[in-house]
This record gives structure tokens, sequence and C-alpha cells, in this order.
């Protein structure tokens, strides 16, 4: 466990302040957590369903997944992470892992311990509301993700995926323009939409025959926006961005 | 059991329309197309469209080749008759 440099941080920082402004003596209380840091390679488990953990997993850089192995080997995607989430948070208070996490890309994780975690909450309760509000942005993202799987076409559905893709990177600084990586495989996509392989080719061949998207060299290129938005009926009220995306 | 299959095209929203029909004892249990080459490594490839009764369920892999959907087809038939004949 080594002491942190003030700017290691910074993507929790910019997430954090993606969701309410921090006061000077919160910035340097998140930026002084004590973490380990590490490099792991694409496709590489980071906790394991079943896992009883006693540390949150920031990512500083790349992508990850939460997902869970069912019978026969069959996989559902739960949720796609950046640079600035933590998306084993919930196992601060809930320690034993009921889904998987992992890599996408090659990824670095700055490992904060649960009792670290813990002691910024308490001493600073204004964190701990942020850090929850985050986990409710989370569950509505679960909802969305459920009326997406239960009520819209294979083309909304996706159309949908992608404005909250690029949105969730545009409010961190890590997209614009209209353009943002996406890193994962056809397959990925299938099995977080529930939909197979060839239902996903089929219907990005789709979207962009009709001049929606480009998607090539793990790099998603929006051409027409307001299209893609009114295909998906996206509304972005359940990131609750607002801030940072107007103008 | 012997299946029968029934070439037929289906509207599939892509370049995906040569198809098969499959019969099991005159009942229809599944739709395999054909898959285009917009679809790289799996072009060629036989894909289960829509499957019915014992046929039905998540997405499968797409097959190599006719005989190998039709093994699986038969084999999940079976199966269910297997189950049907313990029920009674």
């Amino acid at each position: 466990m080594a002491s942190m440099s003030p700017h290691l941080l910074q993507p929790m920082i910019t997430k954090l302040e993606s969701i309410s402004s921090l006061t000077e003596e919160e910035r340097y209380a998140v930026e002084n957590l004590p973490v380990r840091v590490r490099t792991h390679q694409s496709r590489e488990d980071i906790v394991r369903d079943g896992d009883r953990v006693s540390q949150c997993c920031l990512i500083l850089e790349g992508w990850a997944y939460r997902y869970k192995i069912l019978g026969g080997g069959r996989r559902q995607i739960f949720s796609f992470h950046i640079a600035g989430d933590i998306p084993d948070l919930p196992s601060l208070h809930i320690p034993l892992m009921d889904h998987s996490l992992a890599t996408i890309t090659k990824a670095t994780m700055a490992f904060i311990p649960h009792e670290a975690m813990r002691d910024l909450t308490y001493q600073f309760p204004r964190l701990a509301a942020v850090l929850w509000r985050d986990t409710l942005v989370d569950a509505g993202i679960f909802r969305e993700w459920m009326a997406c799987m239960g009520q819209r076409s294979a083309y909304d559905h996706l159309a949908h995926l992608f404005c909250e893709l690029y949105l969730k990177q545009e409010a961190v600084g890590l997209a614009g323009e209209h353009r943002c990586p996406l890193p994962m495989t056809q397959a990925d996509l299938g099995d977080a939409t529930g939909m197979s392989n060839v239902h996903v080719n089929r219907t990005l061949q789709e979207m962009r025959g009709d001049g929606l998207i480009i998607l090539r060299n793990k790099t998603l290129v929006i051409k027409a926006w307001n299209e893609l938005i009114r295909a998906a009926e996206f509304d972005d009220t359940y990131l609750h961005l607002r801030e940072r995306t107007v103008g | 059991m012997s299946l029968h299959l029934q070439p037929v095209q289906v509207a599939t929203g892509s370049a995906d329309s040569d198809s098969h029909l499959v019969f099991s004892d005159g009942l229809l249990v599944a739709v395999l197309v054909h898959l285009s080459d917009q679809h790289e490594e799996e072009a060629g490839m036989w894909y289960l469209e829509a499957g019915f009764g014992p046929i039905s369920g998540p997405d499968e892999p797409p097959f190599v080749n006719l005989d190998a959907a039709q093994a699986w087809i038969s084999s999940r038939l079976a199966t269910r008759s297997v189950r049907d004949r313990g029920r009674h």
C-alpha cells in the first residue's frame, strides 16, 4: 500500500464532481485515500461471484464490466464501466459478491480498502451522500437496461445503449464531438442486450445503413445524434448529468 | 423421429434470407437461416432464427452446417420425448 500523488485519483474526483461539487477538504480527503494500484490485462477477472471482498475497485484507466455466468456457460453482462467508476462500491456494505467484475481492455485499477472508504464516509457525510447518489444513478441505469431488454426492439435498444455510453464518457471528459471509445466486442454487446451475435451484427449494419453510426476500430462515431436519440426515445434524465452535458 | 426440411425465404431485415423450415412429424419446430457474407467468420453457417416447443430457448450459436443443426434439433426433440415419457 502506498501513499498517493494527488493526481492519481483524479478520475474519482472528476466522477464525484460530475455528481456534486466538492470542497477543498473533501477533495483532499479523497486524494489521500490509501490505495494500491494494479494494472490488469484485458479480459481479467477483478472479483468473482461468491468472493468476499475487503476493498473497492476504482477504475483509473480502461474499461470493465459486471457479469454473471449462468448454466451452460451463458453470460449476462449487467453494466459497462469507465474511468472514475467504482463498480463494486456496493461491496462496502455487501461484501459477498453476487456477480463478477472483469476488465474489457487493459486497465489500471486503484484498490481502496473498505476501512478507508468507511472512514471517509464517516468523516465526510456529504461525500457519503455523493457516493450514495452514484449508486442510485447506477440503479436508474439498471432500470433503463431492464426497460430496453423487455420492451425495445434490437435497433432501439442498441441506439439507447450507444447514447448512454457516449454521454457517460462525455460527462467525465473521455468523449466529445459525438465520437467515443467503444472497446467491447459484438459478443459483449449481445450478452449485455440479450441478443445473439447474429442479431447484433444485423442491427449494427442496419444502423450504419441508416447513417446513424459507424462502429470501427473500437471507436463509435455518431453521425446523426438527433436521429439516434429519436430512435432510442432517449431521455438522459436517468443519468443525472444535466449540469455537465448542457451547452 | 425424422426431420423434413422445406426451403423458404425469410424476411430477416438483412441479407440473410435463404432459409429452411424444419418439420418433425409434420409440425414446424424450427426456422434455420443461412448466414450471408455480412457475418464474416460466421458467414455460411446456419442460424436458428426461431425454435418452437422443445427447440425454443435462449439463442444458440450458429451451426457449421445443416447436418449439425439437424443433429442438435433431433437431440433436443429426443430429450424432450424421454422427459415426456417419464412423466406419463
